[in-house]
């Protein structure tokens, strides 16, 4: 079965001596032979090609290998270098089309505030800029604040991306491709874990941070400016992880009790606006605002709402409630992953 | 010898529950091709998971490559390749970079990775289609991809859960051939889980079989097949006669009108056949020893054990 000839292939026979050799005398078919490359032979319509002799399709050789495996940290780094290159380049995991269009429209969408802070400051109006400039609830509001982006951008980019997440492993059998390497459960969940809040964290807090050395640049801002006004990009910055963390940490825990892409994508943001379009209901109809506990954007809304040091939008809540619910929340989520994750097979699902 | 063990096991136990899914067994695979043998729920996948150190085991020891399955199962991981039995590929990946990406979740450098990639799939004859989507793959070319995955940092031990599962004539004869050539020419060791006698019969030169959860048989093939080894004799009239002369003189016969098979005693066996023949006044016209195949051998031992498990010693004494 290995063996097999020396060269597959034949060689292709030399047909110079038809042709040109020294000896060939100049004449006028001559010629037109070498202007043309052309002679009688090529009526004949048949060309000299390589062959293969029947049967050998190629020669079989096992190749040793006798180089270095590394540690976990270099598997772990595949994982996660796997995701989140994805995104952007070909021959990593293959995120959808519309996964990637939407991302980069929600990127471009998130830069609006930006977009209107620098006309604000083309224009010269006080109001605009108080309207559109890095403050308080500007820095607020981008990472939660603003329709549609806190609705529809953020939990729709996320469900696209936890969709398919450890939901398309159980459904390919690629789990066994993970678990028969030297991956542990923990490493794996971990890993796609942070993937997918790595890929959150660089829109939200990405496009935060842009917005804000934007107008460092723009502006001209000073070191005093920047030192009263840092502590509240920290604080804005710690919401975009917060809500990156927790958005996905329910997301994955949807993916690993799913075979499929779409239940977890609407799961999540079933469970995202479903909770709050009741407690806003429950509010609007008896004045009552601890519903707002249940709903995960509305706990991470009031817990930062106080990181920040806005007025809360929450009545009578307590922003410690909201902080316990949102404790509760990723509580339950990650033991639902780690549980579900543990009960992926290596043999056979 | 004991250096020649890839995998060893004593006791080796594993339930769930009050379900005994592995049964105390005591295992020792050489290096070499190995089959992996027995019916639905025999246990194994559950020791194949065994070996790999992704469940604990509930008492005894087990080593693979010399590490302790308890406590080493990243390094057996790492040692050895494991080719799934079901589909374990993105489909939506091209076959290089899931190769690729499978021997960077082993620890290898991403350009060491894509480099041996090309070769193992060049290896396993998905060296054209390698910049294919593994959507577009027949079954035998993605049981290939799989091999490769399992191929890509040069194993020492590659555990193949039925290789040849769904393929055509074509595609099984060049996994066979595949896997025979990582043994012969690579010098790995290849454990095969199958159902396909003939497969593992042409691949392996040994097997272990199992059967609920227990030891029903191992060692070499030509060794079991020896315990059924008959001869096979064409006569020509008074084959009844034959017959009865070779049961009165208290051989184990079964005859199908003019052909009769003997069970082997020794090589006084041909003699006393051939005095049968003379006393009943038969003419032999053929005569040869018949060697059953894998297949019946499995059967036998299936049928004869009646679910109680021997040793592989008792079988090999011929205590059935």
């Amino acid at each position: 079965m290995s063996e097999s000839p020396e060269t597959p292939f034949e060689p292709v026979e030399s047909k110079e001596n038809d042709t040109f050799s020294t000896e060939t005398p100049v004449t006028g078919k001559s010629k037109m032979t070498a202007a043309w490359s052309s002679d009688e032979g090529e009526s004949e319509g048949v060309a000299a090609v390589a062959s293969l002799p029947q049967g050998q399709v190629f020669e079989q050789n096992y190749q040793p290998w006798n180089g270095t495996l590394n540690p976990r940290w270099m598997r772990n780094w595949a994982i996660l270098r796997h995701h989140v290159l994805g995104i952007f380049r070909k021959g990593h995991r293959p995120w959808g089309i519309p996964t990637r269009l939407f991302i980069f429209f929600v990127i471009l969408a998130s830069c609006t505030d930006i977009a209107l802070a620098l006309l604000a400051s083309l224009v010269g109006s006080t109001e605009l800029y108080d309207m559109f400039g890095v403050n308080r609830n500007n820095l607020y509001g981008h990472v939660l604040g603003f329709w549609p982006r806190n609705i529809l951008y953020f939990p729709v980019v996320a469900a696209l991306l936890v969709g398919g997440m450890i939901s398309e492993d159980r459904a390919h059998g690629t789990s066994a491709l993970y678990f028969s390497r030297p991956i542990s459960r923990f490493d794996y969940a971990s890993m796609k874990f942070l993937s997918i809040a790595i890929i959150l964290f660089l829109i939200i807090d990405g496009t935060l941070a842009l917005y804000y050395f934007s107008e460092v640049l723009v502006m001209g801002r000073g070191w005093s400016w920047i030192i009263d006004t840092f502590p509240m990009f920290l604080g804005a910055f710690l919401c975009g992880i917060l809500l990156s963390f927790t958005y996905t940490s329910i997301g994955l825990a949807l993916s690993s009790i799913s075979r499929g892409r779409f239940f977890p994508a609407i799961g999540l943001i079933a469970i995202l606006m479903g909770t709050k379009t009741m407690a806003a209901i429950i509010n609007g109809l008896f004045d009552k605002s601890t519903l707002y506990v249940i709903s995960p954007y509305d706990s991470v809304a009031h817990v930062c709402q106080a990181i920040m040091g806005i007025d809360s939008s929450y009545g009578e809540l307590s922003w410690t409630w909201s902080l316990a619910s949102v404790i509760i929340i990723n509580g339950i989520a990650l033991y639902l992953l780690a549980t579900r994750v543990s009960t992926l097979e290596v043999t056979r699902e | 010898m004991v250096e020649d063990l890839v995998i060893s096991s004593t006791g080796l136990t594993k339930s769930y529950g009050p379900h005994v899914a592995l049964d105390a067994l005591d295992i020792e695979i050489k290096s070499g091709a190995t089959g992996l043998l027995g019916p639905n729920g025999a246990g194994k996948s559950t020791f194949i998971k065994t070996i790999l150190g992704l469940i604990q085991i509930t008492s005894g020891d087990g080593h693979v490559l010399g590490l302790d399955i308890r406590t080493q199962g990243d390094q057996i991981r790492q040692r050895s390749g494991y080719m799934p039995e079901y589909d374990a590929l993105n489909p939506n990946m091209e076959a290089i970079h899931q190769v690729r990406y499978s021997g960077e979740l082993l620890g290898m450098n991403p350009t060491v990775a894509l480099n041996r990639a090309h070769q193992a799939l060049e290896y396993v004859g998905l060296g054209e289609q390698r910049y294919r989507q593994v959507s577009t793959f027949s079954t035998g070319m993605k049981q290939a991809t799989k091999l490769a995955c399992a191929l890509i940092h040069d194993p020492e031990l590659i555990i193949a859960d039925e290789p040849s599962n769904g393929l055509d004539a074509h595609a099984r004869n060049f996994m066979l051939n595949t896997l025979q050539t990582t043994v012969d020419s690579g010098q790995r060791s290849v454990l095969m889980a199958s159902h396909l006698m003939e497969d593992v019969e042409r691949v392996c030169s040994d097997i272990v079989l199992l059967h609920k959860g227990k030891l029903a048989a191992q060692g070499r093939i030509e060794d079991l097949k020896a315990i059924d080894k008959e001869i096979e004799v064409h006569v020509w009239g008074h084959a009844s006669n034959m017959e009865e002369e070779l049961k009165g003189s208290g051989m184990d016969v079964r005859r199908e009108g003019r052909v009769m098979r003997i069970k082997h005693r020794g090589d006084e066996s041909y003699s006393d056949i051939l005095l049968a023949a003379s006393k009943a006044g038969s003419q032999v016209r053929r005569m040869h020893d018949h060697e059953a195949s894998l297949e019946d051998l499995f059967l036998v031992i299936m049928e004869r054990l009646g679910h109680e498990v021997k040793s592989s010693d008792d079988l090999l004494k011929g205590v059935l």
